[in-house]
């Protein structure tokens, strides 16, 4: 469902200059699979799952989603996720039955099966008390509903979720990775990225770590564990990234890539 | 595109706007509460300050004449019918040493007797100083009618003078000051005696008349400095005027004269308006101006709201990732601002001239009354309309594109107020009454904004409507669409950018800034790099026009000529070529590319040394053909030089064809250009280029002949990808100037031909067959090179293999 090749972004920036927030990262994720991308901040996990989505334009490799290249064909692309984030907010003059709606509607969704759809997911979630408010009356843990419903309206296929517990209090989010699971289940393929590490043990199939735009490791928490021999999840984390740290300080871009080149070898 | 997104996005835009109370006060609720609250207000303002009546003192009230019909004064105050304004006598108290108060208001008694003895003291110190002025004025103004009874002093005396009268006025002006009154009538003992004396003088036809006419006059003082004071004196010397004709009538009666001999002129004026004309040309002053103003700010506060404030309020990403495409989400955007925009324009106008009108025909007050105002004609309605939807297109594609640069609506205010001071600008020079679109100032119909300002001016005052307005509109409604579209894309440009759409907010800081551009070069100059580059040749010129006019005027007569081609030299050399190269040095790390210095394929060049043959006659002939503005000075001494045969050849050339041609070429099709068209694109940096070598023109018709041949040498920098074609192409299109005026002389002496002729102020006229053949030739040419596959030269081996040698040598130059 999604094939990411060599995947590569770089801006310029004011203060550091030329910045490459992507250094070549490959992986795929396959239908009914939660993929988590699990790095520090700053990692590159945004402006990855930014060129899933289109929205940013990638500067080398491509990214195939759905059988279309992020490249050639983004409004297609856009046209079969459901992108979740931090930053994509809901309007606060509109209700959330309204907000629904209109991104059906965008969606090019026929009118008699959006009304249909609306009822549907409104009812999955439980949202119909929250039908006719304002999103600007809303409490945080409405909002991140009707986001929800916002992405999965016109039942796409693939999902991709950018940090989406961030700011959310314990119950909220917990309630989130319900939802994202019980997606999984409906044969969704989902790319899911965050900071915090028992999401990833709790939810993810499988795990890419990246960090400064590397990826440095691949694979699913087992064989990560048992790759590294380290049991303990966030250890591990560590370890790859002081260990990317010292090698990249190093200036030996051999060594850099060498957990992904050993992934890629397998 | 997709009409069914845009159409979602913009019914969404547009209820999200309706649903926000400040969006709808702005557009809805302030205008139809501005207008007639204001109105109210004047009225409210009239009625407190009307009470408050300018105090006029009179002194020797029992010596104001009686003759006539016409008394001066009546019941206690002027008479209104000495006035041309309504109620105008009521503003003006009079007091009089005659008339003490009879209320017995010890207030009032007080007021009087204080005011008495103000007048009283400043009436005895008059006298000497006007003895005093008088010696002053006879050294200073000696045209001065009390200039000439002075006697004739010292230069110590006048210093003295001088001195004393600034005292006393100083003394007089701190009590007058002090004192409760605007201004002091002073008449003099006896003075209704003598007007009668003399008219019976006159009646009798007594020898002298000057002594019988040679009485003390009146005199009045006030200060031009208090404004109440000023506005007092002229209201009561309208009313003396009125008076004194009215006096001189009766004298004439008692002389048995007839009346009219005061009045031997007394022309008879006819007003050819009409009430609706009238209201027209009120309208067409008021109109223009609001609409662009209206206009502006209606896009203002929608396009912060839709795009800035999006992204503040992260919703812009939610939609940024639907299907529909940046350039739907822009055009629906669009035209949500586009409608608030037209709205607030129209409400306002609609809420400014009931309110007005209501004002104006109740006639009272601070407003005259300009005859019952009916409102614009359906006709003139139509106009405003139609005139409004180019302008709001502008207006709101152009607060889009800047909004979208904006990360929060704050940020946004700062990006659009610049915006929002140039429409108040552009409405301020509509405004003057010495600017009109007429076929003569058909320029105008291309400057953004005010054309649209100015027509509509023409088009609402019905009375002073030139007949030719109307064949304006197509040009002003194509000019306004077409950069209202370019707006449009402009903002669609924005939008597609990820540097602008996802910016972090990072602190500015001017060094590390510098430290980019120099550190992170790239080959070519950005647009903005480009776009400076243009700003800092005009700032320099700007800045260099007063050094060298001033080193210009220090020459001499005859060495004029020769300083003008220095002047031109060093301005092209020192600003129009150093500018370009120091900021592709700079600033790019390929400044070969930058600057185009490579060799161009053969064809090319040969072709751009044979096209200003062709185009020169046609440009030549075109510009003829259009009435221009008058030549400042300076330019026609500019062209006299190039056509004057007292210097050599190769120095006129050098100036007018060689210096531009490298300097102007490496600036506008190196430089700029090349920022312009760095993503790729050919015709927008080809038009924007051209417009802006067009611009750095600054006079009308070299604007507008640069900007044709701007076109075709940006034509010629794409094709050939090389500058040395632009270089050839202008320096022979303008030695053909330079030799067009030269060769009148040798054209009028040779017999009548059917190629060219010389018209009586001395330049060469081409002939229909000349044109003809230059417009077939150079058509062709133009033709060939606009089909022409600019990716061939690159390809050709030969050119591959000897330009980099060449190219290297004339970097070198360079």
């Amino acid at each position: 469902m999604i094939h990411v090749r060599e995947l590569t972004k770089s801006f310029s920036d004011l203060k550091r200059g030329h910045v490459t927030a992507l250094h070549g990262v490959s992986f795929d994720v396959k239908p009914g699979e939660i993929f988590g991308l699990l790095g520090p901040n700053g990692a590159g996990k945004t402006t990855c799952l930014r060129i899933l989505s289109t929205v940013l334009r990638p500067t080398g490799g491509d990214a195939e989603i759905a059988g279309y290249s992020v490249r050639s064909h983004p409004e297609q692309v856009r046209a079969r996720i459901g992108f979740m984030s931090g930053n994509t907010g809901i309007y606060d003059r509109m209700t959330a039955w309204e907000l629904v709606e209109y991104y059906g509607r965008l969606y090019g969704m026929p009118e008699a099966q959006l009304q249909q759809r609306l009822e549907e997911v409104f009812r999955t979630l439980q949202m119909f008390e929250i039908r006719d408010v304002l999103a600007g009356k809303m409490s945080t843990g409405m909002k991140q509903k009707v986001s929800i419903a916002r992405t999965i309206i016109h039942d796409p296929p693939v999902m991709i979720f950018d940090e989406p517990t961030s700011g959310l209090d314990v119950l909220v989010a917990r309630a989130l990775l319900k939802a994202i699971a019980a997606l999984k289940g409906q044969g969704k393929c989902i790319i899911f990225s965050t900071h915090i590490m028992r999401e990833v043990e709790k939810l993810c199939d499988r795990i890419a770590i990246v960090h400064k735009g590397h990826l440095l490791g691949l694979g699913t928490v087992q064989e990560l564990q048992d790759r590294y021999e380290q049991p303990d999840m966030e250890e591990l984390f560590f370890e790859l990234i002081s260990q990317h740290d010292e090698s990249s300080s190093s200036s030996s871009d051999s060594l850099v890539d060498q957990p992904f080149r050993a992934e890629q070898a397998r | 595109m997709n009409w069914r997104n845009i159409r979602l996005i913009f019914q969404r835009e547009l209820r999200d706007q309706l649903r926000d109370r400040r969006t709808l006060f702005m557009i809805a609720v302030l205008p139809l509460l501005l207008y007639p609250a204001l109105g109210i207000g004047t009225v409210q303002m009239q009625l407190m300050f009307s009470e408050q009546a300018r105090t006029v003192v009179i002194l020797g009230a029992a010596d104001i004449p009686q003759m006539g019909d016409v008394p001066l004064l009546k019941d206690g105050q002027f008479n209104q019918t000495l006035f041309d304004m309504p109620g105008e006598a009521e503003k003006l108290a009079v007091v009089t040493d005659q008339t003490p108060p009879t209320d017995n208001d010890p207030k009032h008694l007080q007021r009087y007797q204080d005011l008495m003895q103000d007048s009283r003291e400043i009436s005895a110190a008059l006298p000497e100083m006007l003895r005093l002025d008088a010696i002053v004025k006879a050294a200073d103004d000696p045209k001065h009618p009390r200039a000439k009874a002075a006697p004739v002093v010292t230069p110590e005396a006048l210093a003295e003078a001088r001195l004393r009268l600034k005292e006393q006025k100083d003394k007089i002006g701190s009590l007058f000051a002090k004192s409760d009154m605007h201004v002091l009538i002073v008449i003099p003992p006896k003075f209704g005696q003598n007007l009668e004396d003399a008219a019976t003088a006159l009646a009798g036809r007594l020898g002298n008349l000057d002594q019988a006419t040679g009485y003390p006059r009146p005199d009045m003082v006030f200060n031009k400095a208090i404004d109440r004071s000023l506005l007092s004196y002229q209201s009561v010397k309208g009313a003396f005027e009125e008076w004194e004709t009215q006096l001189l009538k009766a004298q004439l009666r008692v002389a048995k004269l007839p009346e009219g001999l005061t009045q031997p002129v007394n022309p008879v004026a006819m007003n050819l308006a009409h009430d609706a004309q009238i209201a027209d040309n009120f309208w067409s002053k008021l109109f223009p101006a609001l609409l662009v103003i209206m206009a502006m700010t209606g896009a203002f506060y929608p396009a912060i709201d839709l795009v800035a404030g999006e992204k503040e309020r992260g919703t812009m990403e939610t939609l940024l990732i639907c299907p529909a495409k940046r350039s739907e989400i822009v055009l629906g955007k669009f035209f949500t601002v586009m409608s608030f925009s037209c709205a607030t324009a129209l409400l306002n106008l609609a809420s400014l001239g009931f309110t007005s009108r209501h004002m104006l025909s109740m006639g009272k007050g601070l407003m005259p009354r300009v005859g019952d105002l009916s409102l614009p004609s359906p006709v003139s309605m139509l106009w405003i309309v139609l005139l409004l939807i180019p302008l709001s297109a502008l207006f709101s594609a152009l607060c889009l594109a800047l909004a979208t640069l904006a990360r929060s609506s704050k940020e946004g205010q700062y990006y659009l107020t610049p915006l929002l001071m140039v429409a108040m600008g552009m409405t301020v020079f509509c405004m003057s009454p010495a600017i009109d679109l007429t076929p003569r100032t058909a320029i105008y119909s291309v400057v953004p904004i005010a054309n649209i300002a100015l027509l509509l001016k023409g088009l609402l005052s019905t009375a002073s409507q030139d007949a030719g307005l109307i064949y304006l509109v197509p040009p002003v409604l194509i000019a306004s669409f077409g950069y209202a579209a370019m707006a449009l894309w402009w903002a669609v440009d924005q939008f597609n950018r990820e540097d602008v759409l996802f910016r972090e907010s990072e602190q500015f800081d001017i060094r590390l800034w510098i430290k980019h551009l120099l550190r992170d070069k790239e080959p070519l100059p950005t647009f903005s790099e480009a776009a400076f580059c243009f700003m800092l040749i005009m700032f320099l010129q700007f800045g260099a026009m007063q050094p060298l006019n001033a080193a210009f005027e220090a020459v001499a007569g005859s060495n004029k000529e020769r300083a003008l081609i220095q002047m031109l030299l060093i301005q092209q050399v020192a600003i129009i070529a150093t500018t370009p190269l120091f900021m592709g040095v700079m600033l790019t790390s390929d400044v070969r590319r930058t600057l185009r210095l490579r060799l161009p394929p053969f064809s090319i060049l040969a072709a751009s040394i044979v096209l200003p043959f062709a185009l020169h006659p046609l440009s030549s002939e075109l510009i003829s053909s259009i009435t221009w503005p008058e030549l400042p000075a300076s330019v026609k001494f500019a062209i006299e030089t190039m056509g004057s045969t007292a210097q050599p050849e190769w120095l006129v050339l050098l100036g007018f064809a060689f210096a531009p041609a490298i300097c102007e070429e490496v600036a506008f099709r190196g430089f700029i250009l090349s920022g312009f068209g760095r993503n790729g694109r050919k015709w927008l940096p080809i038009v924007l280029s051209s417009v802006l070598f067009g611009l750095m023109h600054m006079i009308p018709q070299q604007v507008f002949n640069a900007t044709l041949i701007g076109l075709v040498l940006g034509i010629i920098a794409i094709r050939s990808r090389s500058l040395l074609p632009c270089i050839a192409f202008h320096f022979v299109y303008n030695s053909l100037g330079v030799f067009q005026g030269r060769l009148a002389e040798t054209v009028k002496q040779s017999p009548a031909n059917l190629w060219v002729t010389a018209d009586p102020e001395g330049h060469v006229r081409y002939q229909w067959p000349t044109l003809t053949i230059a417009a077939i030739v150079g058509g062709s040419i133009l033709y060939w090179l606009i089909r022409r596959d600019s990716t061939a030269a690159a390809t050709n081996p030969t050119i591959r293999r000897v330009a980099p040698r060449l190219t290297g040598q004339l970097e070198r130059l360079a």
